[in-house]
């Protein structure tokens, strides 16, 4: 387990010497259990900084968000940002990188290995506790979560509480850092990869239909799945009704008539079909933080949506998305001995 | 009218009415807790601690189609009347928090201005309370926001669980209306259980919650503080998603589109769907200028609208303290503590 320690060290460097102008992490939140985001400008803030198995959020994020932020204003400023990064973390920063979305220079990352380790499952977790609330979750290098209560510490097998894609993650370290916290664990023996989709490619079709359409349609389309994504960057969502633009030689019959591919209505076609969307246009970039699943908040499980198509990169491709930033992207290369059987 | 209900006759009580009308109660499917139409012979506990999705929809569906329309090329447009046909529905399990979110959905949609669509689903939905006996959730704050865990506003019958039955109390003429056709099952309550009612009231008041400040000072300091730079810097975090306000009880800005079903002859519906503070393309102008640019100014909008314009509208605060918007944000992101820091209270 890395010490908090060293990364609250690194960031008061950092910030005392100016070379960022914020240092993201994780501090305690007032919400629950799980660490918040938090950007830290002031050095004699670090302190506020955590590190254990609840700060399971992908800060990659806002690279993109920040990136937003600073085309409004008047006079940003230009300094990297810091940012601690898990491995997928780190991947998914790879991949920006990689579509230029962000320059390297932009930003400092503080990659954290999660060694033998990984974050929790929330849902895990209160099923694991019966009701019981957790204050706080720690994990230990074979993985085990120690969790207390109001009524004592309770330890927990890794497979009980770790999230899934930290249970099936192989690559548990940064694959892109500044500075790296923590060793480099290649042997986690937990499950395998892609253990959890398994049962999905296991159904039939029409199982596999119903099983989706099943999910889909509790969809509050909150885009929460949508918002959470580093990989989502686009200014303007096809479901989204900015994606039209209207000038003042717009007339009331275009308005009208414009193609609105998925209405803002939760029917379940309109639902299924904002998801498809989704995922189709995360094949090859998804690095699975599986955020989308964890921030949904009727417990749709799109992991399995986004890692069945990781599954097929790998595969079909040998593409694994997120190891280094200047990999050819899979959607735009292809090299001839790719396969082709699936053209008719 | 005060009743007793014995814990095992629950089920009884529940399929009495599922034989005239559509019955609703909190039930755990995939993982989550909402409120499901209960099937013929199906054995209903109360075991929640509270739904994810709140009450409101059953008056103000995510999707409501205000009327079909139909035009013959050349010809006048016919309009279709599509007033929802609300069937009776018996919703059971319904939190305190969510009975008084009702009561400020029908200020917005039944006072100045009756929105038929929402009163003819209002009309026909009987909400039965369940008093908390402890907070359901660590993020509850109802007695921060003028509420209580057992508080009967915007309810029409409300149960309290005591020692192996369950106290029923009916609040209005739909209540009364479903507790005396159930008079072979509810015993007349004595004064001891309205006594052991009250106490386990007392009891449920004293479970420690979120606090926030009095209606008055956070009112105040919201508005006194509306350019404070706090509001940029809690929202920084923020992710711009729509979870808080969708899950919110008392959320209810809407939004309406035509959806095209054909071209030639020109149909469709008009459909008004749920809207959201937090989404960028809320206060977008077609100009391409946005007022809410950011989203420091969207939550400035969510928790002033709460805790803020609906006091200066009604004097009564619109948020009543389910804590779902802070239990489900994707980032941390906590109501409590924004009003709190951003008021200085």
């Amino acid at each position: 387990m890395v010490a908090i320690e060293d990364i609250r060290s690194r960031a008061k460097e950092l910030l005392e010497g100016g070379m960022v102008r914020a240092v993201l992490g994780f501090r305690r939140s007032s919400a629950g259990l799980l660490a918040e985001p938090t950007f830290v400008v002031a050095s004699e803030d670090v302190a506020s900084l955590v590190w254990d198995a609840t700060c399971v959020h992908n800060l990659a994020l806002y690279l993109v968000n920040e990136k937003k932020r600073q085309k409004a204003e008047r006079t940003p400023d230009t300094r990297p940002l810091a940012i601690i990064a898990k491995g997928c973390d780190s991947r998914a920063i790879n991949v920006l990188l990689q579509e230029n979305h962000v320059a390297r220079e932009e930003v400092v990352i503080l990659g954290v290995s999660c060694e033998g380790g990984g974050v929790v499952d929330t849902r895990k977790l209160a099923d694991a506790l019966r009701g019981k609330e957790a204050a706080s979750a720690v994990c230990d290098d074979t993985g085990k979560v120690k969790v207390a209560t109001a009524s004592g510490e309770v330890t927990f097998p890794a497979a009980d509480v770790l999230a899934d894609r930290c249970l099936e993650c192989t690559i548990a370290y940064p694959s892109v850092s500044d500075t790296m916290f923590g060793e480099k664990v290649d042997e986690r023996g937990f499950t395998a990869r892609f253990a959890a989709v398994k049962s999905i490619a296991a159904m039939s079709e029409q199982e596999r239909s119903a099983f989706w359409d099943g999910h889909f349609e509790r969809c509050i389309r909150c885009y929460a799945c949508r918002a959470v994504c580093p990989m989502c960057y686009c200014d303007e969502c096809v479901v989204d009704s900015t994606s039209f633009i209207v000038s003042p030689m717009t007339t009331a019959e275009e308005k009208a008539n414009r193609i609105r591919w998925i209405q803002r209505s939760t029917t379940p076609a309109d639902n299924a079909m904002y998801h498809m969307v989704r995922a189709m246009h995360l094949a090859g970039r998804c690095i699975d933080c599986a955020e989308c699943e964890r921030v949904c908040p009727v417990n749709i499980p799109l992991r399995l949506l986004n890692t069945s198509l990781e599954q097929e990169a790998l595969e079909m491709f040998e593409y694994t998305p997120g190891m280094d930033p200047a990999q050819p992207s899979l959607i735009s290369s292809f090299r001839d001995d790719d396969p082709n059987d699936f053209i008719r | 009218m005060e009743t007793i209900l014995k814990k095992e006759r629950l089920s009884e009580w529940v399929a009495q009415i599922g034989a005239r009308a559509t019955v609703f109660a909190p039930a755990f499917a995939d993982g989550i807790w909402n409120f499901c139409a209960v099937a013929a012979d199906t054995k209903v506990e109360f075991d929640h601690g509270n739904t994810v999705r709140p009450a409101k929809g059953f008056v103000f569906p995510q999707r409501e189609v205000l009327y079909r329309f139909r035009q013959e090329s050349g010809k006048a447009p016919e309009l279709m009347e599509t007033l929802p046909a609300a069937a009776p529905t018996v919703v059971f399990g319904v939190r305190p928090c969510d009975g008084r979110a009702m009561v400020r959905n029908d200020k917005v949609f039944t006072c100045g201005f009756n929105d038929p669509y929402y009163q003819a689903r209002r009309d026909q939905v009987v909400f039965v309370g369940l008093a908390c006996s402890e907070p359901p959730s660590q993020n509850c704050f109802c007695l921060s926001v003028g509420g209580s865990p057992h508080s009967e506003d915007g309810l029409d019958v409300l149960m309290t669980e005591l020692d192996g039955r369950y106290h029923v109390k009916a609040i209005t003429a739909k209540g009364r209306e479903i507790v005396e056709g159930a008079a072979a099952l509810l015993d007349k309550a004595q004064a001891a259980d309205g006594k052991a009612a009250a106490k386990a009231h007392a009891d449920a008041d004293k479970h420690p919650q979120r606090a926030l400040a009095t209606m008055e000072k956070v009112a105040a300091g919201l508005k006194e503080h509306f350019d404070s730079p706090k509001w940029d810097e809690l929202a920084r975090a923020c992710i711009g998603c729509g979870a808080c306000t969708y899950l919110c009880p008392s959320c209810h800005c809407f939004d309406i589109n035509d959806e095209i079903t054909s071209n030639v002859p020109l149909t469709g519906e008009r459909v008004r769907t749920w809207d959201n503070c937090q989404f960028p393309d809320f206060t977008m102008h077609s100009s391409g200028h946005n007022p809410r640019h950011d989203t420091g100014a969207r939550l400035r909008q969510r928790v002033s609208h709460k805790l803020l314009y609906f006091v200066e509208n009604h004097n009564i605060q619109q948020c009543t303290g389910c804590g779902r918007c802070i239990s489900h944000c994707p980032v941390g992101i906590d109501i409590v503590r924004v009003a709190t820091e951003v008021s200085g209270q």
